[in-house]
């Protein structure tokens, strides 16, 4: 169940690309395929991950990139491994109108930024340069405009500073 | 202003006075629970013991395991993965139900979900615990958090009210509502919400029709549901409960985020259209009529419950499941397998070309007789999504027992009305 990599703790602020963006109620499965969901192997996924969208897609993402969704992203029975996969490629944050709170939280305990930002679906496009600071839920577009979202509350912000709630937890827990 | 059932379940839980929507703070659940699944609790169970060093629980009757999945090719593989949770559940002392029906149903059979109570588990139709006025939150991975801790860090909810008038019409049953909720308000349309359902209509329903209207809250983008707990509810807890509860009504000035009101009488059949449950896919039966189906599903910790079996006895009394159609009948619980035998309702399934499966979550997610390509499966099911029931090239159409039974008799979609009994 574990992700295949370890993941560091994100910067303070994300910079990147749009990577895609999605629409409304996006089940999060059809990254790698529903066939493909019960794999954990990064390198197996890398094969399969956004064939269905776009086949250049393992080779152009770079780290730091972002995607971005519309409104209750991650919508179904959300599994891991679509993530595992993104992560893998080097998306470093999902922005979406909304997320289904499933997905939000399972990836959130992964330690994934998840920032819901109203408007974003609509003011970006795949290829435009975002900057993302994750604390304040503030993203900055090309033109300099500033969306601004739901800020994660301090508790969300410390799972994500230490690389996700298993880490977290052990530091706290850990006998 | 007052507090929400929600909000009153949580301060409780949490040790504090009142806790309002938009709070962050830890929450002490009365009991956390898994089904053993690979890679969820035979991992946590490993993270437990290994990497946080916890070689004994100060309180294991707040754990309870159920061992619910794949209980039907008895493998080599899979009897692994249910020896490794017998072995952890045996280190802990933590009480373990095995093959006693779906966790989801079992759980109130044996007292857990009371009202007022506090339950978390890593999947979220535990949320059906709002039948009986208690709040069941899935978790996910967190779990381990309460594992570990006792505690889980939550964002208190806010509440979306639902006030029920009527009663359900012939052939009409709450798997129609919680379809008709997403097609009017959107799969998001209680995003990170509680649903709560009061009023005539919420006291007049049967409580295993409560229990598959809560358990079905995440599509609806909501993380539980409950109701107000009434004598119904009441009197169900009292039966089988283990513990002293503390029922919890909400305050007449509590705030809500919206109420809508729901008449249950004019409510029909809905069917939701293969892919999700989203709104746009939500349709009339009648819409419908003509699709050939070759499987049926009935069971599920949403609609596999008596009143589900009355349902499609009364379909299926004296007549026969179309050729070429295969109808499963999987009782949620043996409790519930019991009371169908002795009420005469599985002699008539059977009569009628059914059949009727051992209490399990296997069909469901297609462990049990996956779909084959190229299938349509007509189902009471919670989900269905491709791939959901087996191939990803088959179709899975969600409905209600009585929808699921006719369409079982017709071999095409159709409502309990289109075949004379409803």
């Amino acid at each position: 169940m574990s992700a295949a990599r370890d993941y560091p703790p994100p910067p303070d602020v994300i910079r990147g690309r749009v990577a895609w963006v999605f629409g409304d109620d996006f089940d999060i499965d059809l990254v790698i395929g529903v066939e493909n969901i019960k794999s954990y192997d990064a390198e197996f996924l890398r094969g399969k991950v956004m064939r269905a969208y776009d086949p250049g897609f393992a080779d152009r993402v770079r780290p730091g990139d972002v995607i971005v969704g519309g409104r209750n992203f991650g919508y179904g029975h959300p599994h891991y491994p679509p993530m595992v996969a993104l992560r893998d490629l080097g998306i470093a944050a999902v922005l979406a109108e909304s997320f289904s709170p499933g997905f939000w939280r399972g990836e959130t305990y992964n330690g994934v930024p998840l920032i819901a930002v109203p408007g974003i679906s609509a003011e970006v496009t795949t290829g435009d340069g975002v900057s993302l600071d994750w604390r304040k839920a503030a993203v900055t577009l090309d033109d300099g405009r500033i969306l601004r979202g739901t800020p994660p509350s301090d508790r969300v912000v410390r799972v994500i500073e230490a690389g996700g709630s298993l880490k977290l937890l052990l530091a706290e827990h850990a006998r | 202003m007052g507090s929400t059932i929600a909000e009153k379940i949580l301060a409780r839980a949490a040790g504090k006075d009142r806790v309002h929507a938009g709070d962050s703070l830890p929450v002490r659940p009365d009991y956390m629970i898994a089904y053993d699944f690979p890679g969820y609790t035979d991992v946590m169970f490993r993270q437990m013991h290994d990497d946080f060093g916890i070689r004994s629980l100060a309180e294991p009757e707040r754990y309870v395991v159920f061992i619910d999945h794949m209980l039907t090719r008895g493998n080599a593989k899979e009897q692994e993965v249910h020896q490794v949770t017998r072995d952890w559940c045996e280190f802990y002392g933590i009480e373990l139900h095995e093959a006693r029906g779906i966790g989801h149903q079992v759980m109130a059979e044996l007292g857990y979900a009371l009202p007022g109570n506090f339950l978390i588990h890593f999947d979220g139709h535990v949320s059906g615990a709002g039948a009986f006025g208690a709040l069941g939150w899935g978790v996910r991975r967190d779990l381990l958090e309460a594992w570990v801790s006792g505690q889980i860090f939550l964002d208190v909810p806010a509440t979306t009210r639902f006030e029920l008038t009527g009663e359900f019409a012939p052939g009409v049953d709450s798997r129609d509502l919680v379809h008709q909720i997403i097609a009017d308000h959107g799969a998001d349309g209680c995003a990170h919400q509680v649903m709560e359902y009061a009023g005539p209509g919420a006291r007049a329903m049967p409580i295993d029709r409560r229990q598959g209207l809560c358990g079905m809250a995440m599509f609806t983008g909501a993380v539980s549901a409950v109701f107000e707990p009434d004598e119904t509810a009441l009197a169900y807890a009292r039966n089988v409960a283990r513990t002293d509860f503390t029922p919890q009504l909400p305050d007449a000035d509590a705030e809500y985020a919206a109420v809508h009101t729901y008449d249950l009488a004019t409510l029909r059949p809905r069917v939701v259209l293969p892919g999700s449950a989203r709104s746009a896919n939500t349709r009339d039966a009648a819409e419908l009529a003509g699709t050939p189906v070759t499987k049926a599903f009935i069971g599920s910790c949403a609609s596999g419950r008596i009143e589900d079996i009355r349902a499609a006895a009364l379909v299926l009394d004296g007549r026969s499941v179309a050729p070429g159609v295969e109808l499963n009948v999987v009782p949620t619980s043996e409790a519930v397998h019991r009371q169908a035998e002795d009420e005469g309702l599985l002699d008539v399934l059977r009569t009628a070309g059914a059949n009727i499966a051992r209490s399990s979550c296997d069909f469901c997610f297609g462990y049990q007789k996956p779909l084959q390509a190229g299938e349509n499966c007509i189902s009471t099911g919670v989900l269905n999504i491709s791939g959901r029931m087996g191939s990803t090239e088959s179709n899975i159409y969600l409905g209600s027992a009585f929808t699921v039974a006719a369409s079982a008799v017709a071999g095409t979609i159709s409502s309990a009305g289109e075949v004379g009994r409803s």
